[in-house]
């Protein structure tokens, strides 16, 4: 009983992500990765996201700092956040990442500042809902994982 | 040496499992996702999110992968140098990855030599099918060697791709009973790793007069192979080396035709100017030719995936001084990899034109003699009349770093000539000097092949490639330069990639055949077409290129294109060749060590 509960809960928050556009097909990817040799393989992705794309929107906030704005350089900060967003399924950052860069293109200022800002909020969100729907997942353990050179075998 | 060979006895019944892929992105999480999705194909997989780490993995051992997989936009390094240096030094299968789908870049990681060019977000699906790409480089390459155990390959590998794996089978079959000793040339360290036939200054040169005897529209490879009647080479190599070959000659005509029309020659002189060759003859016509060979080089990338350094040293070579003011076109891209060109990559900056300044710095660098100045780059977007400035930068060796690539040799006749003027210049004041000599060596034969071309617009380009066309590895270089010239649009990018560091080690067997190969076919070949008013529109079929126009002015002589005359003179090209060759030979030992017929881990 509990457990079909909790299968029906976690059922219920992931097509919510999914009906609701916040995820994509590129999730089911991820998803279709994990298995008994990786086991949490999602979580590990996508924290891992979330921990590098840190760092790409702080690099995108000075960057919107300095006027006038070099659209270039936030173009290509932006298409790499929008890459790594993408291989996680993140579809809303992913749409206002385009829309970002657009602004760029048509060098916006204030379309850029304002796009940024949706990409934000859009990210922050996913992350809150990720974050729920992990805790509910069968497993909860976060790897803390590091992208290492491996040997070939 | 099949993949099999190469990873060891488990693996042999279960290709594509197991096949070694290393993936590059400094994305952690694209990372992660293509290691977790190659795993699922079952490959081995070794990631690295340091573009500069995977090529020194690469260069320890080139045998530990069998693929590559690499992100175009990457902090360290860009990855279509990255796809050039691996392409060119260690001929791997190369994938690129990108968020972004532009056309545009998927053709310039296709002119650079990439077999791929997948969009993010990596699908399964996709990363499924990459194994064929090894395959088909294996049986393109044609090994040689231990064609049984090609066979066993072929029956195992069957899972994935029956038809891969026929087409392989049926290869091996034509080579054995082609091949009588097959194996003679593999004899080197290379063979190691893949049996390839090593193409030689002296077996592009038995091709190159053989297909000139055929004519180009009848050269077929069993015929070829007759004519050049060489122990242990297949009908199947030479069909390769033709294609590439071919393909080549159709990049140059192609880009000679959008070469500007050399406008008169109005620097004619400049030409001349530009390459006191003594030593070599007539390179004044190089100089000339020079100009077309930019054009030819223009696709800095595509030399960069020639097998052999001379599509380096093309690029290099396309930089000749003549270019003051070239525009520079170089991405930065290329300069990256030059430690040679330190002090060039700045000037090489998308928008710099500085080309000359650049020449100076690189004295220090012995390597960068093998690129002499490549103010090619510049000369991309250079006039005409810009190009014969008359500048001579090649008076100091070491100036001619030549791995300014050429880049740009896209369409602009002086882009060539730069070239031509460049390896000319290069020559002539390096003849007293060994070891620039041997450096200067190298990328003259190269460029000059292509300035050959060049010069002529499209016969020069040609011939220029017929000459050159050393094909340190299979016939590899040939196709590359083909390749190349035809992509006009490629710039210097390429030729910075294979500027230094890349090419060191490749230089070594690519210099050493292509070394003497491109003097002989600079020095030698070209002079004697070269001469000026000498063209001669006899010049074999094979560079018939598609400039009628060009060939009048080329006759007039001013510009002493050697646009076909290339080929005519086969055997001028084939005694400046010889020439040329012991004397590079000689340098090139000397100078870089290198031991020409070791072609080490570069293939």
């Amino acid at each position: 009983m509990e457990q079909n509960h909790i299968k029906k809960q976690i059922n219920s928050a992931r097509n919510s992500l999914f009906q609701q556009g916040y995820l994509d097909e590129q999730f089911i990817q991820l998803e279709d990765l994990q298995d008994d040799a990786n086991p949490n393989f999602v979580e590990e992705i996508v924290t891992l996201f979330y921990s590098d794309s840190t760092r790409l929107i702080r690099n995108i906030e000075t960057a919107l700092d300095n006027y006038p704005l070099n659209f270039c350089k936030l173009d290509d900060y932006m298409h790499q956040f929008k890459g790594s967003s993408s291989s996680i399924g993140a579809k809303k950052v992913k749409e206002e990442c385009s829309q970002f860069q657009e602004c760029c293109k048509a060098r916006n200022t204030q379309g850029c500042i304002a796009a940024f800002r949706q990409v934000k909020h859009e990210h922050a969100t996913l992350k809150r809902k990720l974050e729920t729907y992990f805790q509910v997942s069968p497993s909860n353990s976060l790897y803390n994982t590091h992208i290492i050179s491996r040997q070939g075998a | 040496m099949t993949v099999e060979e190469i990873r060891g006895v488990n693996e042999i019944d279960r290709f594509p499992i197991g096949m070694r892929v290393l993936a590059v992105d400094d994305d952690p999480t694209c990372l992660k996702l293509l290691d977790g999705l190659l795993r699922k194909c079952q490959y081995q997989v070794t990631t690295t999110n340091q573009a500069i780490t995977a090529l020194k993995m690469l260069k320890e051992n080139r045998n530990r992968f069998d693929l590559v997989i690499s992100d175009v936009y990457m902090p360290d390094m860009d990855g279509f140098k990255l796809l050039e240096l691996v392409g060119l030094e260690m001929d791997l299968p190369v994938i690129m990855l990108s968020g972004n789908s532009d056309p545009k870049l998927v053709m310039k990681g296709i002119t650079h030599g990439a077999c791929d060019y997948l969009v993010k977000p990596v699908r399964l699906e996709e990363l499924r099918n990459i194994w064929q790409h090894v395959i088909r480089r294996k049986v393109e390459s044609k090994p040689q060697s231990k064609s049984n155990n090609n066979h066993e390959k072929s029956s195992q590998g069957n899972e994935g791709g029956d038809q891969n794996v026929k087409l392989n089978r049926k290869r091996k079959d034509e080579d054995e009973d082609v091949e009588e000793n097959g194996h003679e040339s593999d004899d080197d360290p290379s063979s190691q790793k893949k049996p390839r036939v090593v193409w030689s200054i002296d077996l592009h040169r038995k091709f190159v007069a053989a297909v000139d005897q055929l004519g180009n529209e009848k050269a077929m490879p069993r015929r070829i192979l007759d004519l050049m009647n060489v122990d242990g080479l297949t009908r199947e190599n030479v069909a390769s080396h033709l294609q590439k070959y071919r393909l080549y000659l159709k990049r140059i005509s192609h880009q000679a035709n959008m070469v500007v029309a050399f406008g008169g020659s109005k620097d004619a002189s400049s030409y001349m100017r530009m390459s006191p060759l003594e030593g070599f003859g007539d390179f004044r016509t190089l100089s000339s030719l020079g100009r077309l060979s930019n054009a030819a080089y223009a696709p800095a990338g595509i030399l960069g995936r020639l097998n052999s350094a001379t599509g380096v040293t093309l690029h290099s070579l396309m930089a000749p001084p003549l270019v003051q003011e070239t525009q520079n076109k170089l991405r930065p891209v290329n300069h990256q990899n030059m430690n040679l060109f330190q002090d060039i990559p700045s000037s090489f900056d998308q928008c710099s034109n500085k080309p000359n300044t650049q020449l100076t710095d690189f004295s220090s660098v012995e390597e960068s003699r093998i690129f002499t100045g490549t103010k090619l780059a510049d000369f991309n977007s250079i006039d005409e009349s810009r190009m014969f400035t008359g500048s001579n930068p090649l008076t100091d060796p070491s100036v001619v770093l030549g791995s300014k690539p050429s880049l740009k040799l896209s369409s602009t006749g002086s882009d060539s000539f730069n070239l031509l003027s460049s390896s000319s210049n290069f020559l002539d004041q390096n003849g007293n000097q060994p070891s620039n000599f041997s450096s200067n060596q190298l990328p003259i034969g190269e460029n000059y092949g292509y300035s050959a071309t060049v010069s002529g617009g499209i016969r020069s380009s040609i011939t220029a490639t017929a000459a050159v066309p050393l094909e340190a590895h299979g016939g590899g270089l040939v196709g590359e330069i083909m390749q190349n010239v035809n992509n006009q649009s490629l710039s210097n990018q390429k030729n910075g990639q294979y500027s230094k560091q890349d090419y060191s080690q490749y230089s070594q067997n690519a210099f050493s055949t292509l070394a003497s190969l491109a003097l002989a076919s600079g020095g030698g070949g070209l002079s004697g077409p070269l001469s000026h008013g000498g063209l001669n529109g006899g010049t074999s079929a094979l560079f018939k290129t598609e400039m009628p126009g060009l060939e009048t002015k080329m006759r007039s002589g001013e510009d002493g294109f050697v646009v076909n005359n290339i080929y005519g003179s086969l055997d001028d090209l084939m005694t400046g060749m010889t020439k040329r060759e012991q004397e590079a030979r000689m340098m090139m030992d000397g100078e870089f060590g290198y031991d020409p017929y070791a072609f080490g881990p570069c293939t």
